[in-house]
């Protein structure tokens, strides 16, 4: 009885903070219903590493390809054999004004337009490296993360830039991650911090970890977390820009940097492959579960399998249970069963399609639908510790 | 780089002091254009010539619009008077006109302005100057009227212009070299032609490209391959009632056969290309198919112009250089396509005894018959004769050339003029196979294939076929450097290995290469006209320039860049060097150093045309430094050399 009481209260300071920040600050969505693309609905096998979002299509980067979903089937799975650069796909951005897609593949660079690819490689353009992990549009510049440095390819004259050691404070030109707005380009260096370019300044701001070792921070939020920053996001609502790292979550709001480790937060990981944000939601694509973390509310949420620990990377879940973990402010968690699950807890990538969410994962990719009568009858449940 | 010889070439022309020369002169110099010259410039006094390239006729048939190419200007037409009733200044080098939905407004490309001018169609007033992208050529209005969409030739894309605002909202990529576009009838989609095949795999037979660009999402929705044929030109829509299909002249080279290897003489034909659009119908693709143009003992050489009468009875497609408009039945043609089995759309593709079936009248036209309009009313095509400054009418009904209308240029013909009309006139070839401005079309281009000429073996010496602009002063001339001058690569050459026929005669030898010589290249958009450079053209420069490696060893004088491309020279030492890019197939081993002025648009590279881009030639084809020292250089310095090299 005096549990429930305490959740209750727990609920109504929440939903009292959040009803104080305005219509802003809503509770995280829950996503309690998952359809999963398998090789068992005609999906490649092994590791989907990116997932893109095109109107009622979407693409999806695998190591076996480059697949096109369209309204809920896969029409087409693209190799090299159709002309694609590469078959393990690490990237995908789709060109808002063209239509065309861009896609980073290990073997270059693709750009699909009208049913063609055209390839940029190392040896046939300006192209720093053919291993490309990141893709970016910014009007007529295409920005690329690529394992030798950060290659900026202005589609209008054909002009390729790059920037690595020699050019720009690059500890390690090993990019993994890439994002842009109208200002500035965040780059993710695996083993150099986080890269900052300004477009008007013309110049890179890097940030590492301050205490410069192969460690984590000493003190929770001096600085990134760890200069292994395997993927970059910049939320526009929160003007903040977030590094995932092998090591811990890192945001930087321009003055402070707020760090989240397994230890202190609801985070699923400390092992993050990439990091993606919409609205004030902050998602962790970790090894164990996708994590979201709700910046105005502090709320986390994660998503994964029940059986996850079981799961290896050959074995995907087909329609096994699925697990959702809240962790609240103040610490305490619930956990929610849901019937449908992620294909796998090893999350790779994740993208936004107005409120749905897809996943990429180590087998197989997962489409999230939030179901409002589902989700309202679970906060119900929070709220009246049913 | 070693001579034909093997033995460095440095000391044999003038050692280290005509190396310090040739930079102190560059830099004085301060960029190529100590060796270039303006487009305005004119070679020798031109009494004014017009070259009329396109045109378009108004909704009620009443007047025609006439792009004027030299004079850089529209010149209006009445159609019932044959009267030029007006005229309008445009931007440089007009190329081609649109009229918005409603009639009221023209729109010209101004390809060396970069521009279109937007000009009332009654008043004949500019109403404004609209920005576009490189090389403008082919435009249209979509369905409303509000956008406006516009090729950019040497960028390869379409801009697309709202009118509203004036400014460009994006743009789209196309194939190579965008030339004309037209909207669909039901206004969803514009065709793009281009005229250079894609870039593909060496030594395979060409593919050029019918980009579609759907109107209401403002992006491309389909890349039309058109298998073996390149230069695309003038599109014509055949109507639902009749076909429903597209019609696009083009050349169908036979570049992987030896030429002269083809016992029944020449092979190097005209046709058109038959497009059913993958929208037009609900097919998953486009289906393509090839119609030859030309007659088993008579061809009609360079397919440019073409049109459809509104009714769908007949199409006319113009022979720029056979001077000569095909009228065609589309009802025959419409039964000789139905015999092409869907599996083998290319059935047709090589049969000279097809036009026959559908071709009703070859007209003669003036020369040059660049575009036709057909009028409303579909009695009446006009077609432009660029190079004599007038319009054949063709009545649609008698299907005869009924008048001829002079657009009032001068009567004078210069040197440069009758070198122009033989440079477009395929008399001279065997069967009147191509001209000159066959294999180089659109003032001198390549067309980016590989050819075997002037080898009896069979397969041996490929040879890429290199742009014409800018080459005087770059002697000696072909490949292997066999010819001396222009007067030799044109006159005998020719008549021996190209046109294997009636030569020309001493006075057109001298017109001819006097034309030739006045071809120049486009303005270069990477070189500003401030004459400043961006700091990764200066870094490139000084890596052009550099004579030392990145760890401080010093380059031999015949492995640096400006050895061979030297600067005064229009950036070409004009011998033979061996740079170790020769194959099993070549019967020499040195070969002509290019020019690099306007290298940037010349894809494919060496003299074989195996460097699809400036970046192969170091990165696949320089194994052994041979083409100057460059395994030292990392990516960024690669890429900067290759900024420096845009701007020449």
């Amino acid at each position: 009885m005096r549990l429930r009481l305490v959740q209750s209260l727990r609920i109504a300071t929440l939903l009292i903070l959040a009803a104080a920040c305005g219509a802003a600050a809503p509770l995280p969505p829950l996503y309690t219903q998952w359809i999963n693309y398998t090789p068992a609905n005609g999906f490649p096998p092994g590791e989907v590493y990116c997932v893109a979002p095109d109107g009622n299509r979407v693409w999806a980067g695998t190591a076996n390809g480059l697949v096109l979903l369209e309204n809920g089937r896969v029409k087409k799975v693209f190799t090299t054999a159709d002309g694609l650069a590469g078959d393990a796909v690490m990237s995908v951005a789709v060109d808002k004004m063209t239509g065309d897609v861009w896609v980073g593949a290990l073997g270059g660079l693709s750009r699909y337009s009208g049913g063609r690819f055209k390839n940029y490689t190392n040896l046939s353009s300006g192209l720093a490296n053919d291993l490309v992990y990141g893709v970016a549009v910014q009007g007529r510049y295409v920005w690329v993360a690529t394992a030798a440095g950060v290659n900026r390819f202005d589609t209008y004259s054909g002009d390729w830039s790059i920037w690595n050691e020699t050019n720009a404070p690059f500890n390690e030109p090993w990019c993994y991650g890439i994002a842009v707005t109208k200002k500035k380009v965040y780059v993710a260096a695996w083993g150099g911090g986080v890269l900052v370019y300004d477009l008007a300044g013309h110049y890179w701001k890097p940030y590492t970890d301050p205490d410069h070792s192969m460690e984590i921070v000493l003190y929770r939020n001096e600085g990134l977390i760890h200069n292994i920053v395997s993927g970059i996001a910049y939320n526009p609502e929160l003007h903040m820009f977030w590094a995932s790292t092998y090591f811990g979550l890192s945001g930087f709001d321009g003055r402070n940097w707020h760090n989240y480790l397994t230890k202190d937060s609801g985070l699923a990981s400390n092992f993050i492959s990439a990091v993606q944000s919409r609205g004030s939601e902050v998602w962790a694509c970790t090894q164990k579960g996708l994590s979201e973390f709700d910046y105005k509310t502090k709320i986390w949420v994660t998503y994964r399998p029940v059986n996850w620990r079981a799961l290896d990377a050959a074995k995907a879940v087909k329609d096994g249970p699925g697990e959702i973990i809240m962790s609240w402010p103040d610490g305490k968690k619930r956990k929610i069963e849901t019937p449908t699950s992620l294909a796998h807890n090893y999350i790779l990538n994740v993208a936004f399609q107005g409120k749905d969410i897809w996943v990429a994962t180590a087998q197989g990719l997962s489409h999230g639908i939030v179901e409002p009568q589902q989700e309202k009858k679970l906060y119900d449940s929070f709220t009246n510790g049913r | 780089m070693r001579g034909g010889n093997g033995k460095p070439g440095i000391a044999r022309v003038g050692g280290k002091w005509r190396v310090c020369l040739t930079i102190v002169l560059f830099w004085v110099a301060g960029s190529r254009r100590a060796a270039g010259a303006g487009w305005s410039e004119r070679w020798d006094s031109d009494p004014g010539y017009l070259n009329p390239i396109d045109l378009e006729i108004s909704p009620g048939g009443s007047r025609l619009y006439v792009v004027c190419q030299e004079s850089n200007e529209v010149r209006v037409v009445d159609t019932r008077t044959h009267e030029v009733i007006g005229r309008v200044k445009v931007g440089l080098k007009p190329e081609a006109i649109a009229l918005s939905p409603d009639g009221k407004t023209l729109y010209v490309s101004n390809e060396h302005s970069d521009s279109v001018t937007e000009i009332d169609a009654r008043s004949l007033r500019v109403r404004g100057v609209l920005k576009t992208g490189w090389g403008p050529v082919g435009l249209t209005t979509d369905r409303t009227g509000k956008f406006l969409y516009v090729a950019n030739t040497l960028e390869n894309d379409v801009s697309i212009i709202n009118l509203a605002t004036g400014h460009q909202v994006k743009r789209v990529e196309t194939s190579r070299f965008p030339e004309y576009m037209d909207l669909s009838r039901s206004g969803n989609h514009i065709y793009v032609s281009n005229l250079i095949a894609r870039l593909g795999p060496y030594y395979r037979p060409p593919v050029s490209e019918v980009t579609v660009i759907n109107t209401r999402k403002q992006m491309v929705s389909e890349r039309i391959s058109v298998p073996g044929v390149i230069e695309l030109r003038h599109i014509a829509q055949v109507p639902r009632s009749a076909g429903g299909y597209l019609l696009i002249p083009f050349m169908r080279p036979k570049n992987l056969n030896a030429l002269i290897q083809i016992p029944q003489g020449w092979y190097l034909t005209h046709g058109m290309a038959v497009i059913w659009p993958r929208h037009s119908g609900g097919r998953p693709r486009a289906r393509v198919t090839e119609v030859l143009l030309d007659d088993i003992d008579h061809y009609y050489a360079d397919g440019t112009g073409a049109a459809v009468t509104p009714n769908g009875d007949w199409a006319l497609i113009t022979a720029a250089s056979a001077n000569v408009v095909s009228i065609i039945n589309v009802a025959r043609l419409n039964r000789l396509l139905q015999q092409i089995p869907v599996n083998d759309p290319e059935a047709l593709a090589d049969r000279l005894d097809s036009a026959r079936h559908f071709v009703a009248r070859r007209l003669p036209t003036g020369r040059d018959p660049t575009a036709v309009a057909v009028s409303p009313d579909n009695h009446y095509a006009y077609i432009t004769n660029r190079l004599d400054d007038s319009i054949s009418v063709v009545n649609l009904r008698s299907l005869r050339i009924v008048s001829t209308i002079d657009l009032g240029g001068p009567k004078e013909i210069t040197v440069l003029r009758r070198g122009e009309q033989l440079f477009h006139d395929a008399r001279f070839c065997y069967e009147g196979q191509f001209a000159c401005v066959t294999c180089h079309p659109h003032g001198g281009l390549s067309n980016g294939l590989t050819w075997s000429f002037e080898t009896p073996k069979l397969g041996h010496d490929l040879v890429q076929n290199r742009t014409l602009r800018s080459i005087a002063g770059t002697s000696p001339f072909n490949w292997n450097g066999m010819n001396p001058n222009l007067e030799v690569q044109d006159g005998p050459r020719t008549e021996m290995y190209i046109f294997r026929s009636q030569g020309f005669s001493p006075s057109e030898v001298r017109d001819l290469t006097s034309f030739v010589r006045s071809l120049r290249l486009p303005p270069d958009p990477y070189d500003d006209p401030g004459g400043d450079l961006t700091p990764a053209q200066r870094r490139g420069r000084a890596i052009f320039f550099r004579t030392k490696t990145n760890d401080g060893r010093l380059i031999p004088l015949h492995d640096r860049c400006y050895y061979c491309h030297a600067p005064l020279t229009h950036y070409t030492s004009r011998v033979q060097m061996n740079v170790g890019t020769a194959t099993p197939h070549d019967t020499i081993q040195s070969f002509d150093v290019p020019q690099l002025q306007g290298v940037w648009m010349r894809a494919p590279y060496l003299h074989n045309g195996e460097a699809l881009t400036l970046e192969e030639i170091w990165t696949k084809f320089n194994a052994h430094n041979q083409h100057g020292f460059t395994s030292d250089m990392n990516k960024a310095q690669l890429n900067d050399l290759v900024e420096f090299l845009k701007t020449l």
